[in-house]
């Protein structure tokens, strides 16, 4: 026991360094990374303004309909900001390890004394945090233009929601990351994936306005029931399901996603280094 | 260098380009298509916030109550833009990545004509990806586009693109100078997508009409819905058009003496060769 607690700790102090080591990269370009936390509130500003152009105002009869509440401008920023963790599976996460290439490092980083889930915790920590604030400076500065309506009653349980979510969207990152080492330039899979996943979850709108086939494949993704869940603690939307199957539901798909992530992790891992492609640029 | 020299540098640097593209052609087929998804978020938000496919306060703004047409035409027009700022404005960074700019700057060309072969191909290549979104648009989604808008909505496109490779060509002449410019294409691409009408309206709010009203896209996407949506004459438009043509000539020159600038200032510097 006293052996297993040393070698968490051991591992701990490698998520930590990994997390640490990418703050110190991004930090060091700092209109870069200025331009990063201004990047997502510009993104979201054109959704809102062509609700606003639709509309005629910020409240929607339709909306209202669907989603048991009109206002357009806090339903589509709690949508938005769920962008920023998919772009943290698909992106940063995703192209982690080709970013190390780039570097020259991924070698180092594959021959140190930790396991690879290690290094992967590590970006996966980075990526939260970095994204958390992202998502915070989006929310602050779209608070202060449109001023959101939500419940604060429900920003706790939210935080809980998300973080359930978290862990399926690593499995997602395990696998883009580990398959831009076979592929070596995975843009477009992360492009394409980004471009079906923006479409079929509900961020923009509810899931009532998709056809069939899309409802239906939206359920295997984590950040729909991400949505739909915070939406209905911050503003009473009305999901189709209960809060505890939506629970039930984020925990199922976290647990396939990871040991999806992780086993297509380990095999193209094995595979890299069988043929002796994992130097290959 | 004689004109007849330039013109084959040109033609030459063009096929270049486009052999590379072609190279990976799930590039260009995915490029084709891609912006067309992007769009559907669109629709599926006009769905769920009007009920249909038109909005009363959508055609107070714009003149047509219809959004669909409205967003396909600024995605179509904006690919234009798009492909020119990462083909152009990004494409002596992409040299850099082959191992080739030294090559390109110490011959006897000037690059400014290397970068006109280049922003021929982009063109080219993005033409190729308009065509399969306007036939997309034309047989799936019944917007009307027939042949007698086509004439006139090209003149305003090459209005609109002669003055934008202008700017594209003085950015090229900015990643000589700061190298890495990802960050800031994406920056500029947002900052088109905010301030002017590709995706929404820009009369919906004071200051983003403003601001729009300094980018020649936002001029020529309103001349172009005219066209298309409001079937008004090429004609009635020439106070667009004199506008397009004066920020033509601003950006035009402009361009290409800032690029001078900055090749000669990154030359002074000795930096040209830094990753």
């Amino acid at each position: 026991m006293k052996q297993f607690i040393k070698q968490m700790k051991h591992y701990a102090r490698a998520v930590w360094a990994e997390n640490i080591k990418e703050w110190k990269v991004e930090l060091t370009y700092k209109p870069d990374f200025i331009r990063g936390l201004i990047d997502p509130l510009v993104y979201a500003l054109p959704y809102l303004l062509y609700g606003i152009a639709l509309v005629g105002g910020r409240n929607s009869k339709t909306l209202q309909g669907l989603v048991g509440s009109g206002d357009i401008i806090t339903f589509v920023t709690l949508g938005y900001v769920f962008i920023g963790f998919l772009n943290m599976a698909l992106w940063a996460m995703g192209f982690s390890l080709r970013k190390e290439q780039y570097w020259g490092t991924l070698e180092s980083v594959f021959a140190a004394p930790v396991p690879r889930w290690v290094f992967a915790m590590g970006m996966a920590a980075h990526s939260t945090l970095h994204q958390g604030l992202m998502i915070s400076v989006q929310l602050l500065v779209i608070n202060l233009i449109f001023k959101l309506t939500i419940n604060p009653a429900g920003i706790l349980p939210s935080l809980l929601v998300v973080a359930v979510m978290l862990i399926a969207l690593y499995g997602l990152g395990m696998m883009i990351a580990s398959v831009t080492l076979v592929l070596k330039q995975g843009q477009l899979v992360s492009e394409a994936l980004s471009g079906i996943m923006m479409i079929i979850t509900p961020i923009a709108y509810p899931l009532a306005v998709l056809p069939l086939f899309l409802r239906k494949a939206a359920m295997f993704i984590p950040t729909t029931y991400g949505i739909m869940t915070v939406r209905h603690f911050l503003m009473g939307e009305n999901m189709g399901f209960s809060v505890a199957t939506s629970f039930f539901r984020l925990a199922l798909l976290g647990i396939a996603w990871v040991t999806f992530g992780i086993i297509i992790f380990e095999i193209i891992d094995q595979r890299t280094r069988r043929t002796g492609t994992i130097s290959h640029y | 260098m004689t004109f007849k020299n330039n013109l084959k540098i040109i033609l030459a640097e063009n096929k270049k380009t486009i052999d590379i593209a072609l190279s990976y052609p799930i590039f260009l087929v995915f490029w084709g298509i891609a912006p067309l998804l992007w769009l559907l978020p669109f629709v599926f938000q006009g769905k769920a916030l009007v009920g249909g496919m038109s909005s009363a306060s959508f055609k107070a703004l714009t003149g047509s109550a219809n959004f669909l047409p409205f967003i396909l035409i600024g995605t179509m027009v904006s690919t234009y833009i798009f492909s020119g700022l990462w083909g152009v404005g990004n494409s002596l960074r992409e040299e850099t990545y082959w191992g080739t700019l030294e090559y390109i700057i110490a011959s006897p060309t000037n690059p400014v004509v290397v970068l006109l072969g280049k922003t021929l191909a982009e063109f080219i290549l993005a033409s190729a990806n308009v065509t399969i979104q306007a036939l997309i648009a034309t047989f799936f989604l019944g917007v009307n586009l027939t042949l007698a808008k086509i004439f006139p909505v090209m003149v305003i496109v090459l209005l609109l693109l002669i003055g934008f490779y202008g700017f594209a060509i003085a950015f090229a002449g900015f990643t000589l100078l700061i190298k890495e410019v990802h960050g800031y294409v994406h920056s500029l691409e947002w900052v088109f997508y905010l301030f002017s009408p590709i995706r929404y309206p820009v009369e919906v709010s004071s200051i983003t009409k403003t601001l729009s009203a300094l980018i020649p896209l936002t001029y020529a996407l309103v001349a172009i819905r005219g066209i298309i949506l409001l079937n008004k004459h090429i004609v009635n438009l020439w106070q667009t058009m004199l506008i397009l043509i004066g920020m033509d000539i601003v950006l035009i020159i402009g361009g290409y003496l800032l690029f001078q600038y900055l090749e000669r200032k990154t030359r002074q510097a000795g930096t040209i060769s830094q990753y």
